[in-house]
């Protein structure tokens, strides 16, 4: 927001010599670049070859009338902005013409300092609707790909299982088809499990968004938490000989949240970290107070994350691409529930990885300190949710 | 005697991928297989296959498109049918990009799943291997 944009063409429009004149020497003092026309016809053809950011137009000129002038020059380009030189006899005029487009009006006379400000009014309602307008394209463009990206996830599990099928029957008891047929059976039924998965993953995210400040917020000891999930956990961490450890504190660590979803968070990411780690490596969750503030952390012993994929990983379906890596399954949804989890109890989440040396996820959320009685609590919390 | 026709798949979907060779193969072609567009481009340039089915959404970089316009920039392949099978075009109408705009210079388009009856019919008419075996 420049005092004076020096790049914003101009266009005076108006059959007074002497108007033109001062508008022009105003507007060229105050750094913008101007051209002026004694009349419509050519007005409009400089129009546009310039395509000016706005147009000063005299709605009284022998010939084209302003108000044609405003029609046409909207059918060059709508986004340019007039502004309407009158005098006061022709005030009724001037709304109408505002009513067809124009952007506002000057009554003569009028001092180089209401010309100024009108100018630059105009001329930040440009900036503004451009803005409008640009973000309005980006947020169509990623909603239109978003939705084409949703259902191509969708699509591939049932493609696959419908291929499996399809060839199965036309192979019927062909030598290549017959061995195949139970492992292909087993497959299908993956493939049917990883839509479910991913139907209710998708689910979850959209009924957190939704629903969350309705649900349940309750103060909730994540050291037990923490401790439930690992154990839930303990037979994927052994089958790939993952050494879990927890670095807890005596005392209860409390948030505020709905137990299920921060279950949902902690599984989520010590998941992860068994399923990204190598064979005989360690997983470590420790809670930590900082301050007003609660840092659990989950350390892994993995390939760690490449540093170009780090700011993409909590966006829904993106994943790390591994080179030499075992294939481990996921939708792509998981870090991205967390994400939301997390800052829908008003904290924050954030990795730390280095190639070859593993991921640290740190979720910091914001302490509960149970100052008054804990029997009044949830009452306290029934109201405010109201 | 006709020599063994060549086809490769380039596919992220390993499912996909393996009941569609199963496929060819029990009708006599030879099956290579790529899991992104950058080995499949490879594996084109080694191998000269007789025809490619590619896949346009993959989880690694280069996508379809893209492998598509490299091919047809290398005089050796550019001759190759390349047949398209998507899941996301599966409407034909919305099947956007056109082959004019040199991105898609595809010689077949099919949806995914294909009916397999109607890809070897294809393939056949392509690959004059039907007629050779007459």
């Amino acid at each position: 927001m420049n005092e004076a944009p020096t790049v914003e063409p101009i266009v005076v429009i108006d059959d007074d010599y002497a108007m033109r004149f001062s508008c022009r020497k105003i507007l060229l003092k105050a750094g913008y670049i101007v051209e002026d026309f004694e009349d419509g016809a050519s007005g409009l053809e400089a129009i546009a070859a310039l395509k000016p950011s706005l147009v000063l137009v005299d709605l009284k000129m022998p010939g084209m009338s302003g108000m044609e002038v405003i029609a046409r020059l909207h059918e060059i380009d709508s986004r340019i902005i007039c502004i309407v030189i009158t005098g006061y006899a022709t005030i009724d005029t001037a709304v109408e013409a505002m009513k067809s487009g124009a952007y506002d009006f000057l009554p003569k006379p009028f001092s180089p300092d209401e010309l100024r400000i009108i100018v630059k009014r105009g001329l930040e309602r440009r900036r503004l609707a451009m803005l409008a307008h640009r973000h309005e394209l980006e947020r169509e463009l990623f909603r239109r790909r978003f939705v084409t990206f949703v259902s191509h996830q969708l699509q591939s599990p049932l493609v696959a299982v419908h291929q499996y099928l399809d060839v199965l029957k036309h192979l019927g008891d062909a030598p290549g088809a017959a061995a195949k047929r139970e492992e292909w059976l087993e497959r299908c039924l993956r493939r049917t499990e990883e839509l479910q998965t991913l139907i209710r993953d998708w689910l979850t995210l959209s009924r957190i968004e939704r629903d969350f400040l309705s649900l349940h917020r309750v103060p909730l000891d994540v050291c037990e938490i923490v401790r439930h999930v690992i154990q839930g956990v303990e037979l994927l961490a052994s089958g790939d000989e993952i050494r879990m450890e927890a670095r807890l504190p005596e005392d209860p660590c409390i948030v505020t949240g709905d137990r299920e979803c921060v279950t949902v968070l902690l599984e989520n990411l010590v998941t992860n970290a068994i399923k990204y780690n190598r064979p005989g490596g360690s997983v470590t969750v420790s809670v930590e107070r900082l301050n007003s503030e609660l840092a659990i952390a989950v350390e892994d012993t993995g390939c760690g994350i490449p540093e170009e994929s780090q700011p993409f990983l909590f966006e829904e379906f993106f994943r790390v691409k591994q080179d030499g890596a075992r294939k481990t399954s996921g939708n792509g949804l998981g870090l991205a529930i967390s994400k939301r989890i997390v800052s829908e109890m008003g904290g924050t989440i954030g990795v730390r990885s280095q190639p070859g040396a593993g991921a640290t996820f740190t979720v910091l959320l914001p302490e509960y300190h149970q100052r008054e009685a804990t029997g009044t609590y949830e009452q306290d919390e029934d109201h405010s949710d109201r | 005697m006709n020599k063994t026709k060549t086809i490769l798949i380039v596919d992220d979907d390993g499912d996909f991928v393996e009941s569609l060779s199963v496929y060819l193969e029990s009708h006599g072609f030879r099956v290579l297989v790529a899991d992104d567009g950058d080995e499949g481009l490879k594996l084109a340039r080694m191998e000269d296959p007789d025809l490619v089915i590619m896949d346009i959404v993959m989880n690694e970089r280069t996508e379809g498109f893209f492998t598509i316009r490299e091919m047809r920039r290398d005089s050796r392949l550019r001759d190759v049918p390349i047949f398209v099978l998507s899941s996301l075009y599966s409407d034909g109408g919305s099947f956007r990009i056109q082959p004019e705009a040199g991105w898609l210079a595809h010689d077949e388009f099919m949806p995914k799943p294909p009916d397999v009856a109607e890809l070897i019919r294809k393939i056949d008419e392509h690959l004059g291997t039907r007629e050779a075996s007459k």
